[in-house]
């Protein structure tokens, strides 16, 4: 089928006199991984919720593979898996007593048995542990695990590495890749600019509840940036902070404290402007580095903030 | 129903593995009794000390007396009135009976008499079962008196007194007791908590119908009240002797009953309450005032009578007089039938109440 498998449309929600989504439009194409990227309170879990029928639009509308969520409730959620945010359960019931009474939930519908799913991510020796005994990294699992019971289209994660130690973060990233792989759309969100740039087809920039800039990650990047940067400790700092506004190939600047951010088109010139800076007034720049732009150097120029505040 | 059965089966093992709500919902009921009967098993008597005034001395007074005196659970002392009242002050004597000067007299003319019965109204034994007694032997004369067949002689007499000690006052009384902790502390707060955590909101990601959740959750709070009856019954039954008069039929149908309005007050309460903080505070406000003022610990005739609209407000006090009139056949403030109809009142309006103002998130 060609149809989108999601299409919002001028999306609000208000509560009282915070906007928290303010017209979001989007459409998500079948089988891509499209990825929400934003600070925490710019409507992302909003949005998300809006997309799975667990809130209602103020205004604008939603279609999920194909259908209406405010009016076919039931059959979307059929056919999507949820992970929320929180991951609360049921607390004295054992992994595969959760996982054989989800799928209870889906009758009619084609669905993983729990030794599938569990083997699938990893939580075979933990069958038998009451869910408040998992870790957190077993918990994500386990609510992904859920969220695959009914061979879903399509998954909604809200922020699924959130509180995760790295090597859970990337055996998480290697589960989403896997469901790609499987032809499965994933629509997720986060505030980790690593997570948008190496797992998503397509991102969408949010903040304050607006789409700031949308399109592949790589894409966004160039548009805004088709310069490296150059960062390191200015520990002497230099009183005339201007110098580094005149070395060769330097577009523009910004001081974090001690922490001083060259973007450049020439890191080569660049960088010989700044040795023979340092030769100069005999100063030693620390910890010096260079690096392409990222996705949050864009959201940094695009808002003036970082993606956590 | 495989989902709504997977759900209950769920719930209960979930409650089955929770300790702490174990602990309230059935030991702590049991505890209560066993607390009150070591409390009041020791002064449990089978015999009641009466004081008997008679200022007549004429054959029907020596009648009545020697009546009084045939009746197995009462302990006749005689001596004058000033004396006897003395007695019932210092609690030696629990009743002092005072047969008027004049009462023959008047008995043999046909011409009412008034017979002064002094006790201690804070004893809720005097009240509840001493002056019962005293009353159906006076009947009992006062039929002898007016001519009508004497048909019933002795055995009304030793059924209220063997029957009724105040264990079997206690043990329907704490079991609607119990009832109502499912309605409130069992109920209520949990669901606020699932709520809270948003385990609820989980399940509305999912087609789960939201009437299958909500039959689960009920039935799940039905089925432990079943439990605690059983439970409560038991103990009474084995321990203390218990003797259940009435029908169990009618005893499941209160149980049940009064289980269901209980549990959908929880409910109104858990839509009104926003968060753990509120529904625990809700609850114990409504808690305490009910187990006091609804005649479990003591009978309503004994609070004062500008509490008595509060005590008919509430809806424990009629379940704790069904089930106390149909577990041991204890005279009851209302009848059956009042009982019955108040409970499913509440039911409805609280059932009504939820529908409107409830929500799963």
């Amino acid at each position: 089928m060609d149809q989108n498998a999601i299409e919002a449309t001028g999306l609000r929600k208000y509560y009282n006199s915070t906007k928290a989504v303010d017209g979001i439009s989007f459409q998500v194409a079948q089988g891509e991984v499209f990825g929400m990227l934003g600070p925490n309170g710019a409507g992302k879990t909003t949005t998300v919720e809006m997309c799975e029928g667990l809130r209602t639009p103020d205004s604008g509308q939603v279609s999920v593979l194909g259908l209406d969520v405010t009016r076919e409730p039931e059959k979307v959620k059929a056919r999507i898996g949820v992970q929320l945010q929180t991951t609360a359960l049921y607390p004295r019931l054992t992994v595969r007593e959760i996982l054989d009474l989800f799928r209870t939930f889906f009758p009619g519908k084609e669905s993983h048995d729990s030794d599938t799913l569990m083997d699938l991510m990893n939580l075979r020796e933990k069958e038998k542990t009451l869910t408040k005994n998992l870790s957190g990294g077993q918990r994500q699992r386990l609510s992904v695990a859920l969220a695959l019971i009914n061979m879903p289209e399509l998954m909604f994660l809200d922020e699924p590495t959130t509180g995760l130690d790295p090597q859970a973060r990337r055996n998480m990233w290697d589960v989403i890749r896997d469901l790609r792989k499987s032809g499965t759309t994933v629509f997720l969100t986060t505030h980790y600019m690593e997570e948008a740039e190496s797992l998503c087809d397509r991102v969408a920039v949010v903040d304050a509840g607006k789409i700031i800039a949308m399109d592949t990650p790589r894409e966004l990047v160039n548009q805004h940036f088709q310069e490296s940067a150059i960062e390191f400790d200015d520990k002497q700092n230099l009183p005339e902070v201007g110098a580094f506004r005149t070395l060769p190939g330097v577009t523009r600047t910004r001081r974090d404290g001690q922490h001083v951010t060259l973007y450049t088109t020439d890191a080569t010139s660049t960088l010989g402007g700044l040795s023979a800076m340092a030769a100069r007034k005999a100063i030693h720049f620390d910890d010096l580095y260079v690096r392409r732009a990222t996705l949050e150097d864009v959201f940094l120029k695009l808002t003036g903030k970082t993606l956590r505040e | 129903m495989k989902t709504f059965f997977s759900l209950y089966v769920a719930s209960l093992k979930e409650m089955a593995r929770d300790r702490m709500a174990l602990f309230w919902t059935l030991a702590f009921p049991v505890l209560f009794i066993f607390l009150f009967g070591t409390i009041f098993s020791g002064g449990g008597p089978d015999t009641f000390e009466v004081g008997l005034a008679d200022q007549d001395g004429g054959p029907a007074s020596q009648g009545i007396a020697k009546a009084f005196g045939e009746v197995d659970a009462l302990e006749i002392t005689t001596g004058s009135e000033i004396e006897l009242l003395e007695k019932v002050r210092e609690g030696d004597l629990r009743v002092v009976v005072v047969l008027p000067a004049g009462l023959s007299a008047s008995l043999e003319q046909g011409r009412p008499v008034n017979v002064p019965v002094h006790y201690d109204p804070s004893n809720q034994t005097t009240s509840t079962i001493v002056l019962p007694i005293l009353f159906q032997v006076l009947q009992r004369i006062d039929r002898g008196l007016s001519g009508a067949p004497q048909l019933l002689q002795v055995e009304p007499v030793s059924v209220v007194s063997e029957g009724l000690r105040n264990i079997d006052f206690f043990v329907p009384g704490i079991l609607a007791m119990a009832i109502m902790q499912i309605g409130l502390f069992g109920t209520a707060i949990p669901i606020v908590s699932l709520r809270e955590q948003q385990v609820l909101r989980r399940l509305g990601a999912t087609p789960l119908p939201r009437l299958t959740l909500l039959a689960s959750q009920v039935a799940l709070r039905l089925t432990m009240a079943l439990i605690q009856a059983v439970l409560l019954l038991g103990v009474g039954i084995v321990v203390y002797d218990l003797q259940m008069i009435g029908s169990w039929l009618a005893l499941s149908g209160f149980v049940l009953l009064g289980a269901a309005m209980m549990i959908s007050l929880g409910y109104v309460i858990a839509a009104v309450s926003r968060t753990q903080e509120s529904v625990t505070g809700l609850t114990s406000i409504l808690n305490f005032p009910m187990m006091f003022l609804s005649g479990i610990f003591f009978p309503i005739e004994l609070v004062p009578a500008w509490l008595s609209p509060a005590i008919k407000a509430i809806p424990l006090t009629y379940l704790g007089d069904a089930l106390r009139q149909v577990m041991v056949d204890a005279p009851g403030s209302f009848s059956l039938a009042t009982d019955a109809l108040v409970l499913a009142a509440w039911l409805a309006v609280c059932t009504l109440i939820s529908v409107r103002f409830f929500h799963w998130e």
